[in-house]
């Protein structure tokens, strides 16, 4: 099914809206137009009757009677279009003017019942193709003998005027519902210039420019929520563009400072004659170049699976407190060798992966280890705030600087661009730590001040 | 399921095959001079005690298994710790230095061998030449 345009559905809707407005309109004009027809010829047909009953009532003799026929007569003179009929007790037509036929209900009802008759009851008929309105009603002579009289009017000229009326009024109504239709175009038309003016902005915006915004200033109220919900979509989309570019430049940087390493060592290996320890030499440090290379697409390759939910984390009771104590077990020496204690207090138990979480502590208890200054303590606590498991690892060194910390778990990021990769792996610890967390439904936050630095985990509890 | 390295599969079913010929465990390992009684959860080289740490017992008992193989860092992570995951820092390094000092310190012929760019081997070499 097609849709209608918006312009045009407006349109329609104004063009029957008027013509049902101008139809009913048209309706009650007609209706009060008769009415007042039907009340101007009452009017009339009484005032004959009026006189008419005057003259019966000054007959009060058979010799008179006898000229009433003539007296009718020329009453009705210069009347153009009046019809008298009487007729007598017996209901024999006793005296009729040139002009209507009265139907023969008419004055026989009046016959049969006089009293029905005293005001009369207004009729219309037609009579070759003529129209006419007309009543009875029954009189008495000055003598007391009763006829019944019916006066009508031609009302031709009525029915004529009231059919020229209802045409022109048709052609009126017709005339101003397409008025209004176009009326209705030209201020729909108008009305929606705003919305095809943020069309014609939106379609501007390509890829390469999703740093532009709408301007929302000019725009009516009504799109004004629309221009801002976009600019937000905008901004999150323009946020992720930039994200995912950045981690793809990342991801070739990361891969080209180790293979142009690689290629300019066997270069200078292959350059000369070299002896078998030598070229044995060139082999160990091309191993150890492969296997950061392969722990880190390794790491890739886990964070690609977590974040897509790949990785579905089963759903076992994992109690932190053993987890922890574990690493700090598995950690222990190499604390030691930095002189760095570790110490855990509280306990709290999560339902999830038991070794996706170990990864996610392990990292954040190394990165921890890592950046403690010396003879001071990594401090990890368990606790429990409602049905959520709260992990926190603290350790006392220097503030990281607030602008780096929404970032610090983004794939790659370092704080120091210019620090070597040598032991401190490839910038993606805190991303798996991120994405395991998510993927069991918790959230990670991170606060640093000028003596400690503190990530803190929110899992969703263990149901007790 | 857990990840597995397919030479510690293939370490695995040799012990078990070495297991079956010898009809059951030993309670003591040996190598050298260097004996470790599984029992009693007692280190002795010779002749002399050396106190060991759990994890330094378990790390030991390891490598006296599997004398004479190269052990990569990320089974001895698995075997002795349960970590089946890479780590970024050189905690197994420190660990076996630690356990290396307890063992081969003082004495002329060293056990614990480094094997570059794989990992680390206890074996007993006719001479005092380590590679």
């Amino acid at each position: 099914m097609n849709t209608l345009s918006l312009t045009a559905r407006i349109s329609l809707l104004f063009a029957v809206a008027a013509s049902l407005v101008l139809l009913t309109t048209g309706y009650f004009l007609t209706r009060a137009v008769e009415a007042h027809f039907v009340e101007e010829d009452r009017h009339e047909l009484n005032g004959k009757l009026e006189l008419i009953q005057n003259l019966f009532k000054h007959a009060s003799s058979q010799k008179e009677l006898d000229l009433l026929p003539q007296q009718l007569d020329d009453a009705l003179v210069g009347h153009h279009g009046l019809a008298v009929a009487v007729t007598d007790a017996v209901g024999d037509i006793w005296f009729a003017s040139s002009g209507a036929d009265f139907p023969h209900t008419l004055l026989q009802d009046c016959q049969a019942q006089p009293a029905g008759c005293a005001t009369g009851t207004l009729q219309q008929w037609k009579q070759s193709g003529i129209s006419y309105r007309g009543m009875a009603v029954s009189m008495t002579t000055g003598d007391g003998r009763p006829f019944a009289v019916a006066v009508a009017l031609d009302i031709q000229h009525h029915v004529l005027f009231m059919n020229k009326f209802q045409t022109v009024l048709a052609l009126a109504i017709a005339l101003a519902a397409l008025a209004t239709a176009g009326l209705g175009w030209i201020a729909t038309r108008w009305g929606l210039f705003p919305l095809r003016q943020v069309t014609h902005m939106v379609a501007g915006i390509s890829a390469e420019r999703l740093a532009d915004r709408l301007s929302v200033t000019g725009l009516p109220t009504e799109l004004k929520p629309l221009a801002t919900t976009f600019n937000a979509m905008l901004a999150r989309l323009d946020e992720s563009f930039r994200r995912l570019s950045a981690f793809s430049s990342d991801i070739a940087h990361e891969l080209r400072t180790p293979i142009s390493n690689l290629m300019t060592q066997t270069q200078v290996a292959l350059s000369s004659a070299r002896n078998k320890d030598e070229y044995k030499e060139v082999l160990y440090s091309s191993l150890e170049e492969y296997e950061r290379m392969a722990q880190m697409v390794g790491d890739m390759l886990y964070l690609a699976q977590t974040d897509n939910r790949l990785l579905k984390p089963g759903l076992e009771k994992v109690d932190l407190a053993h987890e922890v104590q574990d690493l700090f077990d598995y950690f222990e020496a190499w604390a030691e060798e930095n002189a760095v204690k570790l110490a855990l207090a509280g306990s709290a138990s999560v339902p999830g992966d038991r070794l996706m979480l170990r990864r996610a502590l392990s990292n954040l208890i190394s990165n921890a280890i890592r950046h403690t200054t010396q003879g001071q303590a990594v401090q990890v606590s368990l606790s429990r705030h409602g049905n959520q498991a709260i992990v926190s690892v603290e350790n006392p060194g220097t503030e990281i600087p607030a602008e780096h910390l929404p970032r610090l778990f983004d794939r790659f990021y370092r704080v120091d661009p210019s620090r070597q990769r040598k032991g401190d792996g490839a910038g993606l610890g805190l991303a798996i730590v991120k994405s395991i967390v998510e993927a069991h439904g918790g959230s990670i936050a991170v606060t640093s001040t000028n003596e400690m630095t503190r990530f803190q985990l929110t899992l969703p509890a263990l149901a007790e | 399921m857990k990840p597995f390295a397919f030479a510690e599969l293939l370490a695995r079913v040799r012990s078990l095959l070495r297991r079956g010929q010898a009809g059951l465990e030993p309670a003591v390992l040996k190598a050298a001079d260097l004996e470790l009684d599984l029992l009693r959860r007692r280190a002795m080289r010779g002749g002399r005690k050396i106190e060991l740490t759990a994890k330094e017992f378990a790390l030991l008992e390891l490598f006296l298994r599997r004398k004479g193989e190269v052990l990569p860092r990320s089974l001895i992570a698995s075997q002795v710790w349960d970590m089946n995951f890479d780590s970024d820092t050189n905690v197994i390094d420190v660990a076996v230095r630690r356990l290396r000092v307890k063992i081969d310190e003082g004495f002329a012929s060293k056990l614990i061998h480094t094997v570059r760019g794989m990992g680390y081997v206890l074996e007993t070499l006719p001479e005092n030449a380590g590679p």
